[in-house]
């Protein structure tokens, strides 16, 4: 009947609730208060447990509460690792604190804030939006905000049908999918094109249901142009109630460019001449200079770079003796005709 | 058997609540198991006015045991048998003394296999603010925990006292949703709900 019997050594178990509180490190209320947890959730939360209750927890859970800590600094080391996207670190970090601050007042039993994580993010292509997504969803789950933190990415044609009642089903399916983690929509705003009779409305109602129904079990991010967003927000007011947190991903800079190239480059071991550095660099200042939402940001710098990478393999392909520098560096010449295309 | 725990703060009058109930189903003598922390159940049978004398005390943490006591309601042509176990009281803070601690963990022990409880809340002390016998936040945390759980009412007791109208009012608000029976574990008033209430219950 109890919930603590069932699982099989759960992290705090009501005994050892009571052997804190005969310690004297647990308070009548708060051991309730822990005995409720456990009761609902066949857990007491770790933020619960005074550290120096430590101790006398088993090693094993222990060991599961820094396997959990430890994944969640990693996930953060990987966002801040990011170059550039300084707001969004802001952000991020603003809605961790958040998020740790409303868990430790709902323990306490103070009013919270039901935690609504859904958000939209809006920036140029190549900005970061996926990869931002994918890391928040792994932060999300180590934080216990999600079961699962997945990220299930779709856009308007996996969503839309081609009959009345097709579209509700195929998103329902996905959002299906997605439950336990992040469900990730792409160029969100095209699900507003097409006027009244277009079924992308139908896809946004079966969306917006679901984010009732599965409060506690989803995270929906709309990702798209700013410009773009802001009309689809704008045709939608519904929505931005249901989005609280908007996150702009704000356009690299030629020299944030010129970073992304370099770690591109040394994750896959290659490095460039300081000619070819020179060329990149005037190369990427163009780019950004042009100011065209189109231009790729990050993704631009991946394709000038793998570009540049079949370049060499031809350059070298037919060299009789090869050196295991020549294999890393990247000349000039292999960026030669590399242009934004 | 079912369980049926009586718990509260201290001083809020538990122990004479337990007493006086087992006298109003009519039992002259009572079986009592005391159960100390940590020491098997000793059993043994005193008359209730005996027992008022020995553990109904002004001083708070008298009990300092799980007194259970065995009794009986008529249901349909049999009776049925239940516990109403008495409780060492609750604190607001961490008690120091080690006993206290003890005979508290007992309680919250017992909560938990319950199957029946009463809270009871000093109504005469409930409007008062600070005081030791006032609402707190533990009495809270046992209503959100206990309701969970099933079997959960509030007894609002000493409605004997002038000042325990208005805190009746305060507990009714403070509770709303959990229900609430005003009682006197002194003068028995209320009692007849109380018995309504447990009958339904085992």
């Amino acid at each position: 009947m109890h919930a603590m019997a069932m699982s099989p050594g759960p992290p705090h178990t009501a005994e050892e609730v009571l052997d804190l509180f005969e310690q004297g490190k647990l308070s009548p209320a708060e051991a309730f208060s822990l005995f409720r947890r456990l009761h609902q959730t066949g857990k007491v939360p770790a933020v619960h447990v005074p550290a120096a209750a430590a101790p006398r927890a088993k090693a094993r859970e222990e060991d599961d509460e820094a396997e959990r800590r430890r994944r969640l600094q990693e996930a953060e080391a990987e966002l801040m690792s990011l170059i550039g996207l300084d707001p969004v670190k802001r952000l991020v970090k603003e809605i961790q604190a958040y998020i740790a601050i409303q868990q430790r007042r709902s323990a306490e039993r103070l009013v919270s804030e039901p935690l609504v994580l859904h958000m939209i993010f809006k920036g140029n292509p190549g900005t970061g939006k996926t990869t931002v997504a994918r890391i928040l969803g792994r932060m999300f789950k180590e934080m216990g905000v999600l079961p699962k933190g997945h990220l299930v990415e779709c856009e308007r044609a996996d969503l839309v049908g081609e009959y009345i009642g097709h579209t509700a089903q195929r998103t329902r399916e996905h959002i299906k999918k997605a439950l336990g983690g992040i469900l990730f929509i792409d160029e969100a705003y095209s699900l507003a094109r097409g006027g009244e009779k277009d079924f992308g409305k139908e896809a946004i109602d079966t969306l917006v249901k679901a984010m009732e129904d599965h409060k506690d079990q989803l995270i929906a991010i709309l990702a798209g142009y700013q410009r773009e967003m802001e009309h689809f927000l704008s045709t939608n007011p519904g929505l931005r109630s249901r989005f609280p947190i908007h996150i702009d991903f704000p356009d690299y800079s030629a020299d944030e460019l010129l970073q992304i190239a370099h770690l591109m480059l040394r994750k896959r071991e290659y490095r460039l001449s300081a000619a070819a550095r020179a060329k990149l660099a005037a190369l990427l200042r163009t780019e950004a200079g042009k100011a065209d939402p189109n231009f790729g940001n990050a993704r631009l710098v991946r394709n000038i770079i793998e570009r540049a990478i079949r370049r060499q393999a031809v350059r070298l392909v037919r060299k009789a003796r090869i050196s295991r520098d020549e294999l890393m560096l990247i000349e000039e010449v292999d960026l030669g005709e590399v242009s934004a295309g | 058997m079912k369980r049926c725990i009586v718990l509260g703060k201290a001083n809020v009058g538990k122990s004479l609540f337990v007493l006086s109930f087992a006298e109003y189903l009519g039992v002259q003598k009572v079986s009592v198991t005391i159960e100390e922390p940590g020491r098997h159940g000793q059993s043994r049978t005193v008359s209730v006015r005996d027992a008022m004398a020995q553990w109904v005390s002004d001083t708070p943490h008298q009990t300092r045991a799980l007194h259970a006591v065995q009794l009986e309601l008529p249901v349909g042509k049999g009776v049925k048998r239940f516990e109403l176990v008495d409780t060492s009281g609750l604190s607001e803070g961490i008690p120091r003394e080690t006993a206290i601690r003890r005979a508290m963990a007992q309680t919250l022990a017992a909560v938990r296999e319950a199957d029946l409880v009463l809270h009871i809340v000093d109504a005469s002390a409930a409007a008062q603010e600070g005081a030791v016998e006032a609402i707190g936040e533990v009495d809270f945390q046992v209503a959100h925990f206990a309701q969970m759980k099933g079997g959960y009412l509030i007894l609002a007791n000493k409605m004997d006292l002038p000042t325990a109208k208005e805190g009746l009012e305060r507990i009714r608000q403070e509770f709303a949703g959990h229900p609430v029976i005003p009682v006197s574990a002194r003068t028995k008033d209320g009692f007849r709900e109380v018995k309504r209430y447990v009958w339904r219950w085992i």
